[in-house]
């Protein structure tokens, strides 16, 4: 019975999921985007329902399974994104030629995945969740078949994603082959009594699982496919990408490095590091010559990831919670962005940002909500993403006050600001600069509205008032034993 | 009692706030609002200044609400003498900046939301005495700036080649260059250091000498690029010539001073080891900032690129009596920064009137408009005069007080900086009589006879206000001196010319690197 109590918001998500399929198989309901509202609205009620639900120190069936503070956050973390994408695919459903209630239930088995990963605690539970969330993503993001740059997303993101999961799987079969555990703990334990540096069969296996997520999270070397498949997908999956299965990624890459490898952090610290500099850059510089807005986030999610990663570097607490803080308010921002960008396009049916020209007069709650998620992502204060950074960079510098090279990672950092806020402003320039060639107003529909109220009052709530998801996530960073 | 500094510093976002709720339709009403919010924001400045405590150099008024207790952190206000002086200078020029707003017709809600927050980001900057929100108000006050240029702004075509939007992405990333700079150095402080309160980190930590000599130069061009230090001032001239006229006023008369400030409250007192290693090289920047821009702001035809360049030369005064690392240069930067402030806002609030009329400000363009408007005549002559330092203007106070600090360092260096700067003097009134003489007197071009003067009170009140704060310090120093000197003396100096021996000899000021960790 306890261990039902622990999965209980997957097995939830996962039942709706199967009961919008039978339902719409044998009694189908006709107006498709009030039955997205509806399931956005069901996973909206799971979330609050979360609140409810108590962390538990021990781990389930038999140490595969964790249900602590770190769980805990990024379920909910994954539910609000649920909630979001579904409304967003219930305002894109007259753009989905067929299936569009398979699309709802896809996204629902998808995040069912990604709860999971939460709670991940050893590497078989890590690579089957893994692959339920990665599958589902398959064809979802080739799901307006009969438009060749959805179908062209989907190809690229199956064989690409197939060739990560195989570097994740050689991997696991490294670190299994010479520790003869898969268990985090047991990991972790066996790593800290063992005396001299691990063997190199052993930091291969942690090269290629490190690979194998970073396919997910989109960091350097496997990060090609994102701009091309941020572009193509189906702007509701664009933004589960973005935001769901990121901080999937970054879930299961802290959990696998904080709790099973601390004990050899010296032998990968150093690594990622360099990936993280290198991320931030091809990132950001690549957003620049960008003019299709599905595009250039593609391009700042990788850049993103890059942020994120310096605090995966630091190896300390601060640099955990701060990882956890960006996600949290990265998803209310992205969410945001992409909420405005489906409203948009909508009415001109076009991804390119001149088509965002004079928007803040066509539609001034738009203009506002697209252009201050576009400032929270380039971190400008009062709005949430500008402490975001600023926890990330000082976790970098308390790092570097052991070791000084680390000041190399944050001048980088620095440096990507500066050249991020450029093409922030880009977009910024369309919005309010420029004059729009039509004039006519945006309309757009009441739950639309109120998604969006919700994530621009997130942005500058979370962005004044810092201090509870500043607690929550420190709290739940506290899981890992680090300084 | 104590609360009223916070209020007055918050007024304005929080009446931003309102404003968003606002509906555009009533601009009149918008309006209104905004100029109560600076009005009274300033009120409450005078006040606090009235009761002001001008024997003590410490922290007054000091109201602090708990933030982020985990780091330390707290949303915590008061102000001593200078930042007293600097934000006196916020009040008056916000409030004059929305006086003189009547010419925009276009998208007021925007408008004054974005000018309001950006006067709490800078009053912010000034008052705040923790250092996590003295990044966050020093940051916020960047992109409302960037909007206001985009999309009020003008820039007439010339041989600079830029549109407004170049001007105002320029300005925009230099000034976040700056501020992510200076962002390490201040983290760096912090972990060091172990807190982030600014006055405890003044008076009872010691960095070690290894901290104080790298974040020094974080700190300094850090702040320096905001405070258009040579060769990081390109971005200035070009962002006011595009800047509507309050953007502009804001702009040369605070926002820039918010990064001298940040030399002068952090920089100096937090590394003076890492000051006293890298004075000279500041004082040899100083001076081609004197010069450079001065000889840059002759060859100007343009109204605001002149006011432009002429305001980076000013700064080179501040920087020149900040490298003094004494007394009386230190206190003469201060209120060179009050006085300058005024005096930039006046002139940019005079041009920004006769613009308005004639969509032409190239001096060669312009003759004989003291004829058809002579009270802005009289009020250019005299923010003329006020700019190249004449007696009975706060400039000329505070200039003398600059090359007295900087003859009393003694060094070559600092010898050749003050004859160096002198001449600026001279160079100064140069290009702005110049100026003055070509565009407002000689014969009246005919173009121009439909011009109107400022005739009704309502009308000259703002510029009125400047020139009365900027005379008023001009024959009564004392009046702000006094409390400068008080502040200067007891944070700054006194951190300046104490040793590292001498602070290690009591073991309550070591602070051990780690204590944050």
């Amino acid at each position: 019975m306890m261990s039902l109590y622990a999965i209980q918001l997957e097995c939830l998500v996962a039942t709706w999921g199967i009961v919008l399929l039978l339902v719409d198989a044998f009694a189908p309901i006709p107006n498709k985007r009030l039955v997205g509202y509806l399931a956005a609205g069901f996973v909206a009620v799971a979330l609050l329902y979360s609140f409810a639900i108590q962390p538990v120190n021990e781990p389930f069936f038999h140490g595969l399974y964790r249900l602590d503070p770190f769980a805990l956050y990024f379920k909910r973390l994954f539910l609000l994104a649920l909630a979001m994408v579904l409304l967003m695919a219930a305002e894109f459903s007259p753009r989905i030629e067929s299936g569009v209630v398979e699309f709802y239930a896809l996204l629902m088995f998808c995040a069912t995945g990604m709860l999971l990963t939460a709670s991940v605690n050893d590497f078989i539970l890590l690579f089957v969740s893994l692959e339920l969330v990665t599958i589902t993503l398959y064809v979802l993001a080739s799901y307006l078949r009969r438009q060749q740059p959805s179908l062209e997303a989907g190809t690229k993101y199956l064989i690409l994603g197939a060739l990560s999961s195989g570097f994740t799987i050689y991997g696991i079969a490294y670190i299994f082959g010479t520790t003869g555990t898969t268990n985090f703990d047991k990991l972790a334990g066996l790593l800290h009594s063992q005396a001299g540096p691990p063997g190199a069969a052993f930091v291969l296996g942690v090269l290629l699982v490190l690979t194998g997520l970073g396919f997910k999270i989109s960091s350097v070397p496997v990060q090609v496919w994102a701009p091309d498949v941020y572009q193509g997908a189906p702007t509701p999956v664009t933004a589960f990408l973005a935001v769901g299965s990121k901080a999937a990624g970054f879930a299961l890459l802290l959990r696998v490095f904080y709790a099973g490898l601390l004990p050899v952090s010296g032998v990968w610290n150093g690594l990622i590091a360099v990936l993280a500099g290198a991320t931030l850059l091809y990132g950001n510089l690549g957003a620049i010559p960008q003019h299709n807005i599905k595009r250039l986030l593609g391009y700042s999610s990788i850049g993103h990831a890059g942020y994120m990663l310096m605090g995966v570097a630091a190896v300390n607490a601060l640099g955990a919670g701060a990882v956890l803080f960006y996600l949290g308010q990265y998803a209310f921002t992205n969410l945001c962005a992409f909420l405005a960008i489906i409203a948009v396009t909508s009415a001109t049916r076009s991804d390119e940002i001149p088509s965002f020209s004079g928007l803040g007069k066509r539609s001034p709650i738009l203009g506002v909500a697209l252009f201050l998620s576009m400032m929270s992502l380039a971190g400008i204060p009062p709005l949430s993403g500008f402490f975001g950074k600023v926890l990330l960079i000082a976790a970098v510098v308390q790092r570097a006050q052991t070791d000084r090279l680390y000041y190399v990672l944050a001048a980088i950092g620095i440096a990507a600001v500066v050249i991020s806020l450029y093409f922030y402003l880009g977009v910024g320039r369309a919005i309010y600069l420029q004059e729009a060639e039509d004039t006519s107003p945006i309309l757009i529909s009441k739950p639309m509205r109120f998604g969006l109220y919700v994530c621009m009052a997130a942005m500058i709530v979370i962005g004044i008032f810092q201090r509870p998801l500043v607690d929550a996530s420190m709290m739940a960073a506290k899981v890992f034993s680090l300084r | 009692m104590d609360i009223l500094l916070t209020i007055a510093v918050l007024l304005p976002l929080i009446a931003a706030f309102v404003l968003f709720l606002f509906p555009a339709r009533k601009p009149k009403a918008i309006r209104a609002l905004a100029i109560f919010a600076t009005g009274v924001s300033l009120l409450i400045t005078l006040t606090l200044f009235g009761k002001f405590d001008r024997t003590s150099g410490g922290y007054q008024f000091v109201h602090s609400i708990p933030w982020l207790p985990s780091y330390g952190c707290s949303l915590k206000f008061g102000v001593d003498g200078i930042s007293m002086t600097l934000l006196l200078l916020v009040g008056f020029i916000s409030f004059c900046g929305t006086l003189i707003s009547t010419e925009i017709h276009d998208r007021e809600k925007e408008y004054y939301i974005l000018f309001l927050a950006l006067t709490t980001g800078i009053s912010g900057t000034f008052a705040t005495m923790d250092l996590f929100f003295f990044y966050f108000f020093y940051e916020m006050a960047v992109i409302p700036m960037y909007l206001l240029i985009g999309m009020w702004g003008s820039l007439p075509p010339g041989k600079h080649g830029r549109t407004k939007e170049y001007a105002t992405m320029k300005l925009t990333l230099y000034l976040t260059a700056g501020a992510v700079l200076a962002l390490v150095g201040l983290l760096a402080i912090y972990f060091v250091g172990g807190t982030l309160d600014i006055e405890r980190l003044q008076h009872s930590i010691w960095l070690s000498r290894n901290t104080q000599m790298t974040a020094f130069p974080c700190l300094l061009f850090g702040f320096g690029f905001l405070a258009s230090m040579w060769p990081f001032h390109t971005w200035s001239p070009l962002g006011y010539a595009a800047a509507p006229t309050a953007a502009s006023m804001m702009h040369a008369g605070v926002l820039k001073k918010t990064g001298a400030y940040g030399i002068i409250r952090l920089a100096l007192p937090l590394l003076p080891e890492g000051a006293r290693h890298w004075a000279n090289l500041l004082a040899v920047l100083a001076c081609f900032n004197i010069l450079y821009a001065g000889w840059a702001a002759m060859t100007q035809k343009d109204w605001k690129f002149v006011i432009g360049y002429s305001s980076v030369s000013h700064m080179g005064y501040v920087f020149l009596g900040i490298a003094t690392l004494n007394l009386v240069g230190v206190s003469g930067a201060v209120l060179l920064m009050f006085a300058h402030g005024l005096m930039a806002a006046l002139t940019f609030a005079l041009i920004g009137f006769f613009y308005h009329q004639t969509h032409n400000r190239y001096v060669p363009d312009l003759s004989g408009l003291a004829r058809k408007i002579p009270f802005i005549g009289v009020c250019m002559v005299m923010a003329v005069m006020a700019s190249s330092g004449l007696p009975g203007f706060a400039n000329f106070v505070s200039e003398l007080m600059v090359f007295l600090g900087s003859w009393q360092r003694g060094s070559v260096v600092f010898r050749v900086a003050t004859i160096c700067a002198v001449w600026g003097i001279v160079v100064t009134a140069t290009y702005m009589l110049r100026a003055v003489r070509a565009s407002f007197f000689g014969p009246l071009d005919e173009k121009w006879s439909m011009l109107k003067d400022a005739v009704t009170l309502r009308q000259k009140f703002p510029y009125a206000l400047l020139l009365a704060a900027l005379l008023t310090v001009g024959f009564w120093p004392r009046l702000l001196t006094d409390i400068i000197q008080q502040s200067v003396a007891t944070s700054i100096v006194s951190r300046l010319s104490t040793g590292a021996e001498a602070q290690a000899a009591s073991p309550a000021m070591v602070h051990d690197a780690g204590a944050a960790r």
